[in-house]
């Protein structure tokens, strides 16, 4: 069941006075312990120093994007590195007085880790670090902290200027590196050129002088098919004109002889009979000039077979025309087959040469690509040699980063951390706190039934009575007694810590 | 302290015999008690004739009995109120009321002789205590010779009557009987009908009086069940910083709801005026 507050303070008051006896002990024994804790708890003193931490000089507007300060956040982990680093630490116990002793190598690990113990290194604000050191002596806390601080901006300054150098001598030699580098793509690039001059010819125009080349093939090829065709034509019209002037006019001739010589024969047999000599004649003429023609046809077809031409055909004038023709065609013939093979030759080398250009153009892109990356991380490096250079020069100079105490270390008057009044106030705070909250914790968790109404809420059963316990007069008696002693107890010590608190005044203690 | 209670006080100190009124007769309960009533028409006032020596209160003191003089302690007023509480239970009729602790070392025996004290506050009223817890007595321990026969001889012994067991404790009103000698198997002389015979015979012999019996912790689950079926009322008495929760429940779960009165919480502390 869950206690009411007030049900709490009660049944805490009661359990109290139930159980005096162990919080009078309890008290007691919390006290004492704290008294002799506090007696014997040595006196710490704390000296502490600002640093004022500048960075932002004059200079730094004008350098602007180029010198990188250092970020406030780290600052103090930084100086906490520094510090408790090796050099100062040792410095540190020479100057503090701890090697006096002559303490051996793991005495000495464990008074520089004391020391660091002792140390806190504080970022105040933004540009300022604060540096306390506490010691039993005030003197040498004093002592320490100051040197801590002097040694810290030494080191520092020192440390930064190392780092700049160290900074601009790596870059340094990366752009002696990239230099290189962009010397011999450049040296590459001018090879590659001088090897290949007609590499300079552009793909554009490359291309519109293979399209010349084929539409000057196409042309040509056009113009030998028109010859050839012209030579067909003149061939048969040479032959056709042989058949058509000579043979052709003598067969015609013949044939309108004959023609004449029938129709005279048939007027002719209206007269007389065939036996009439006339008609005898006219016949003989006839055959003669029948058998005239079939010669100068089978003598026609000879000749066509042959091709050759006789004597009559040759020195026909249009024959003439037309073989003089002819042999114009074919010289024509022969320049365009020369130059149609002229200009297949071209398109091949051409197209060779185009091959060439394409594979030079991918080793330029390359080259050219290098070239480009080289030259802009040479360039950028070369920016950043100089700032380092800045940098370096400024750390030399002490430019780039000043220290200035803010605030003195000082001799600390006053004791810092736990004093003795903190034990005595505690002691007595907690000398009736801890057997208070010991009861109320036993209230809460103890399954032994201490209030009443609990029992009524939990099981539904009344509670008829709470018989409170009945002091008999010897039971008063002796409680009497007890409540004497127990207060001359606790009077006792509370007597004892004021005692020893006001000899601490006096400093007798 | 009620003004009546206070009035007989100052009349006892001053030597004066006070005899109560004699009540008219309740609404019949029952007709054996109206006509043994009747037949045995013992009152107050013989009882008083019959009382021995008084107890000195340093002597009640000692034996851990309230006194009706202590009005301001808050144990007796407690107890008083426990009475009052019992009185309007049983509705002006007497009652055996059993008095059972949860665990041994609760105050069981402690709860009963006051509670017959506060009864024996009232001068109307008469108070009988019982010692049933006949393992480990303590009433006896009341008595200056506590070698008088007690329960377990009158319930062996039918030669033993009735009037030899009951013994006045020096307090008005206030009779005892106590465990008796020491017998091998107590619990089983519960059983006895002869046990619930005593019963109503002294329910009967005085119309007053209010049984108390101190019966044995309910780790004796057996003979406080019988008891608990003998008795009109059962008080189970927890203490303070000693009595679980749980013990607590099994307790209130074996007894019942039909009988239980409710619990005593006992030996609450409490910071006494110290002049």
């Amino acid at each position: 069941m869950q206690l009411l507050p007030e049900q709490i303070a009660k049944a805490l008051v009661t359990e109290s006075f139930h159980s005096r006896r162990m919080v009078v002990t309890i008290f007691v024994i919390v006290n004492l312990v704290l008294l002799v804790a506090g007696l014997l708890w040595p006196k710490s003193y704390t000296a502490s120093t600002s640093i004022l931490v500048d960075e932002r000089t004059i200079i730094q507007p004008l350098m602007q994007g180029a010198a990188v300060a250092t970020d406030a956040l780290d600052r103090s982990k930084n100086a906490r590195e520094i510090i408790f680093g090796r050099k100062i630490m040792d410095t540190v116990l020479e100057y503090g007085g701890w090697l006096n002793a002559n303490p051996s190598v793991e005495e000495r690990e464990l008074l520089i880790e004391t020391i660091k113990k002792q140390t806190s290194i504080t970022p105040v604000g933004k540009n300022i670090l604060k540096i306390e050191y506490k010691d039993f002596d005030p003197e040498r806390a004093f002592r320490v902290t100051e040197k801590m601080a002097e040694l810290f901006m030494q080191e520092s300054i020192t440390a930064k200027a190392a780092e700049s150098r160290a900074a601009f001598a790596f870059i340094e030699q990366q752009t002696q590196e990239y230099q290189d580098k962009l010397t011999n793509t450049e040296k590459e690039l001018k090879e590659l050129r001088s090897s290949n001059l007609d590499a300079a010819v552009t793909e554009g125009q490359l291309t519109s002088k293979l399209n010349d080349i084929r539409s000057r093939i196409e042309t040509t090829t056009q113009e030998l098919r028109e010859a050839e065709v012209r030579e067909g034509s003149l061939e048969r019209q040479v032959s056709g004109e042989a058949e058509s002037t000579t043979d052709m006019f003598r067969e015609t001739q013949y044939q309108t002889r004959i023609g004449e010589l029938e129709s005279k024969l048939d007027t002719l047999r209206l007269s007389y009979l065939d036996t009439h000599p006339d008609i005898i004649q006219v016949k003989q003429q006839i055959q003669a000039l029948t058998d005239n023609l079939k010669a100068e046809r089978t003598r026609r077809e000879q000749a066509t077979r042959s091709g050759k031409a006789n004597e009559s055909v040759v020195n026909n004038p249009v024959y003439q025309q037309l073989r003089r023709e002819q042999s114009q065609n074919q010289s024509q013939i022969d320049a365009l087959a020369a130059r149609l093979a002229e200009l297949q030759r071209q398109l091949q080398a051409e197209v060779g040469r185009g091959k060439r250009i394409h594979s030079d153009d991918a080793r330029l892109a390359e080259l050219t690509r290098d070239y480009q990356i080289n030259r802009d991380i040479y360039q950028d490096l070369l920016r950043r040699r100089e700032n380092a250079r800045v940098s370096m020069n400024m750390d030399r100079e002490r430019q780039g980063l000043t220290f200035k105490i803010q605030e003195p270390a000082s001799l600390p008057l006053a004791p810092t951390g736990f004093r003795f009044w903190h034990f005595i106030a505690v002691g007595l705070v907690l000398g009736v706190l801890l057997p208070l909250g010991f009861l109320a914790a036993r209230l809460q968790f103890d399954p032994r039934v201490r209030v009443g109404s609990e029992i009524a809420a939990a099981h539904k059963v009344p509670i008829v009575a709470v018989v409170p316990h009945l002091w008999s007069p010897a039971e008063l008696k002796s409680l009497r007694t007890e409540l004497v002693f127990l207060s001359i107890v606790v009077l006792g010590t509370v007597g004892m810590t004021a005692t020893a608190s006001v000899l601490r005044l006096m400093k007798v203690l | 302290m009620s003004k009546i209670e206070k009035a007989l006080n100052r009349a006892r100190e001053g030597g004066l015999q006070v005899v109560p009124r004699a009540e008219a007769p309740q609404a019949p309960t029952g007709t054996s008690v109206v006509t043994y009533r009747s037949a045995h028409p013992e009152t107050i006032s013989r009882m008083a004739q019959s009382e021995s020596r008084m107890l000195a209160p340093s002597d009640l003191e000692q034996r851990g009995i309230i006194r009706a003089q202590q009005g301001e302690d808050p144990a007796v007023q407690v107890f008083r109120e426990l009475r009052t509480k019992i009185v309007q239970q049983s509705q002006g009729q007497n009652a055996i009321v059993l008095v059972t602790s949860v665990t041994r070392g609760c105050g069981g025996s402690f709860v009963s002789r006051n509670l017959a004290a506060a009864f024996a506050f009232d001068v109307g009223k008469t108070a009988l205590l019982i010692d049933c817890h006949l393992a480990n007595p303590s009433v006896h321990e009341l008595l200056r010779n506590a070698s008088v026969p007690g329960l377990a001889d009158y319930l062996e012994n039918p030669a033993i009557d009735i009037e030899k067991i009951i013994q006045p404790l020096g307090i008005a009103r206030y009779r005892l009987i106590t465990a008796g000698k020491r017998h091998e198997a107590p619990e089983e002389l519960l059983t006895s009908a002869k046990l619930r015979q005593l019963m109503e015979a002294v329910r009967r012999r005085y119309v007053e009086r209010f049984v108390i019996l101190d019966g044995p912790p309910m780790s004796k689950i057996a003979d406080t069940r019988v008891l608990a079926d003998l008795a009109d009322y059962v008080l189970v008495v927890a203490r303070y910083g000693q009595s679980t929760s749980t013990q607590i429940a099994n307790c209130v779960s074996a007894i019942g709801d039909k009988k239980l009165l409710g619990i005593v919480f006992n030996e609450e502390p409490r910071i006494p005026r110290i002049r």
